[in-house]
């Protein structure tokens, strides 16, 4: 399987470095979950992975190219994002948010072609979100709007999906109907994806290779086989033996 | 096609020649239809010369600053994702009816009369301080309504020093000084209205060739950058544009209350829709309507005497902003 997207002694932070030397690969069909307390600075990774945020240092790859000599427009085609602020949109249909994922796509006034229809109505069927596609974005519950707008973001056909903390606030079933959904797109399309994630037994359940960020810096990087351990998850989290054992050892 | 979006803006459409032609037939002079038909054709005799200069400019006038009115309050309120804001809330107008009022009496007494380009661009530099100055106070401030408090705040500033300069000019400066400072689109001459046209009509199909990234902008920032828009250019452009529209309608007509927040508002509501390229060409139809209806009533209501715009558009506009604000706390908009 190829590369889709890495990153080679990143520099990650507002002005200031709060991530450094971060080094990374996610190949199509992978999922990478970056786990780590709270301010450790995933979000900022992930941020700058995305081009959202300048990087201060150095290089990210995007599909084998560098990505800073990508122009936008080209950027978008490969790569796509669901963040973790809700877009306040008004009267929009469900179907409308999902088509702004053709943005790359379409001519100078957004026109719509019968393709970029087709692929609308396909992402919608694939995220199986038809039953509300035509209500109001605001009309919906939270877990079906993150659903929404996981179907946005693969309508704009990328190579690489960079999700920030996508499941935070649904309930268990929307919680594992959108990784279910995840799952099954990143096999089907062979897309490369980047999650971050604090519930570390759904991250360890969906994900081929884990990153751990604590202090400014990758602690980890490897398969989710290796990372999902008692050893690495305590230090990580600063748990000890008996508060790590009473939340997640069965017996 | 939305069928709803196609029948609103056909209705605009004839509203729009409804109201031009009902603004010709009314006003002080006491001229049959059939003069005013005759004068409208024939462009001469006393009616001819009532309608050609004055009764089709200012009808003109308040079909295109009303319009370019409503598109900048459209604008801004797409920058700060916002309903709320508008030119005259946020102290755009008053900043531009600064520097023209200067412009007025400082060069009047010079150089003679001042063109329309000139008054235009005078208009512009002060609508565009006082976006800079409220850009400035969005660094800093979190929420709308701080926001729109220092624009009322820069506006109350700004008209403040306005009337300072007019209590102290000189009589023969400030000729219609006082009635334009309080907004109106009365003395407005073919020649002014050609400069309006040429600026607004740029501005609208500006606004028209950007309706892509806005569309994508209604998602957010940081998703419209990764749809490929860039994000700051479009942002410098939404703001250049709008400051463009409120100062040219300030330059012509003086400051013109609530239009701006009032039209983009029921024409969302009449769409039920967000989209860009529907919304644009509804709010300058719709700006245009309710300036020249609001004019007539200004100009015929208590004839001879005029009221100024500002005190007829508050009154239907002020509604529909209070309106708005209760939605948004039912979390409705």
């Amino acid at each position: 399987m190829t590369e889709q997207i890495s990153a080679q002694n990143l520099c990650a932070g507002y002005g200031k470095p709060i991530v450094n030397d971060v080094c990374l690969r996610v190949r199509g069909g992978e999922i990478m979950t970056l786990i780590g307390p709270n301010g450790a600075g995933k979000s900022t990774v992930l941020k700058t992975l995305a081009l959202e945020l300048k990087k201060l240092g150095g290089k990210v790859s995007l599909c084998g190219l560098d990505a800073d000599g990508i122009p936008p427009r080209e950027r978008a085609k490969r790569l796509a994002v669901l963040l973790t602020d809700r877009p306040r949109v008004s009267l929009m249909t469900c179907r409308e948010v999902v088509e702004t994922g053709r943005y790359p796509y379409t001519g100078h006034f957004g026109k719509l072609s019968s393709e970029d229809k087709d692929a609308a109505d396909r992402a919608i069927e694939l995220v199986n979100i038809g039953d509300f596609a035509d209500s109001d974005f605001l009309e919906i519950s939270d877990g079906q709007r993150q659903r929404v707008m996981l179907a946005r973001a693969i309508c704009q056909e990328p190579r690489v999906l960079i999700l920030d903390e996508p499941t935070s606030y649904l309930d268990i079933h929307h919680k594992i109907v959108f990784l279910e959904t995840l799952r099954r797109l990143v096999d089907e399309k062979k897309i490369a994806a980047v999650i971050s994630m604090h519930e570390l037994d759904f991250a360890e359940k969906i994900s081929d290779c884990a990153v751990g960020i604590k202090d400014g810096a990758v602690q980890f990087c490897g398969d989710s086989t290796d990372v999902f351990r008692e050893d690495v998850i305590r230090n990580l989290f600063d748990l000890n033996e008996e508060l790590y054992s009473r939340y997640f050892n069965k017996n | 096609m939305n069928k709803r979006c196609v029948f609103v803006l056909l209705m605009l459409t004839v509203l729009t020649a409804a109201s031009l032609a009902v603004n010709l037939f009314a006003g002080s002079a006491d001229i049959s239809a059939r003069e005013v038909l005759r004068g409208v054709f024939s462009g001469s005799g006393a009616a001819g010369d009532i309608l050609w200069k004055i009764r089709i400019p200012r009808a003109l006038a308040a079909l295109l600053l009303g319009g370019a009115l409503a598109l900048s309050g459209y604008l801004l309120q797409t920058f700060f994702h916002n309903p709320i804001a508008g030119p005259f809330v946020l102290g755009v107008s008053s900043g531009a009816k600064l520097t023209v009022a200067a412009v007025m009496i400082c060069a009047a007494g010079r150089f003679g009369q001042i063109t329309s380009g000139a008054m235009i661009g005078a208009a512009f530099v002060g609508s565009m301080l006082s976006l800079g100055l409220i850009l400035a106070v969005s660094q800093k401030v979190r929420g709308i309504s701080m926001l729109v408090v220092c624009g009322v705040m820069i506006g109350y500033i700004c008209s403040a020093l306005t009337d300072f300069m007019v209590t102290f000019a000189d009589e023969g400066d400030i000729v219609n000084l006082h009635s334009w400072s309080m907004g109106s689109f009365s003395g407005m001459s073919m020649d002014n209205v050609r400069a309006a046209a040429a600026a607004v009509i740029a501005g609208l199909i500006c606004t028209m060739l950007l309706s892509k990234p806005i569309g994508a902008y209604r998602l957010g920032e940081a998703y419209a950058k990764s749809m490929g828009v860039r994000v700051k250019l479009l942002r410098a452009a939404i703001i250049t544009l709008s400051g463009l529209l409120a100062a040219c309608v300030t330059a012509f007509a003086g400051p013109v209350s609530f239009v701006g927040i009032a039209v983009p508002h029921i024409a969302r509501v009449t769409l039920k829709t967000s989209k860009p390229a529907w919304l644009i060409p509804a709010c300058f139809l719709g700006g245009g309507i309710f300036c020249m209806v609001c004019d007539m009533i200004a100009r015929t209501i208590f004839s001879p005497t005029e009221l100024s715009i500002s005190t007829v558009t508050a009154i239907f506009g002020a509604p529909v902003v209070i309106a708005v604000m209760l939605r948004r706390r039912r979390g409705e908009v």
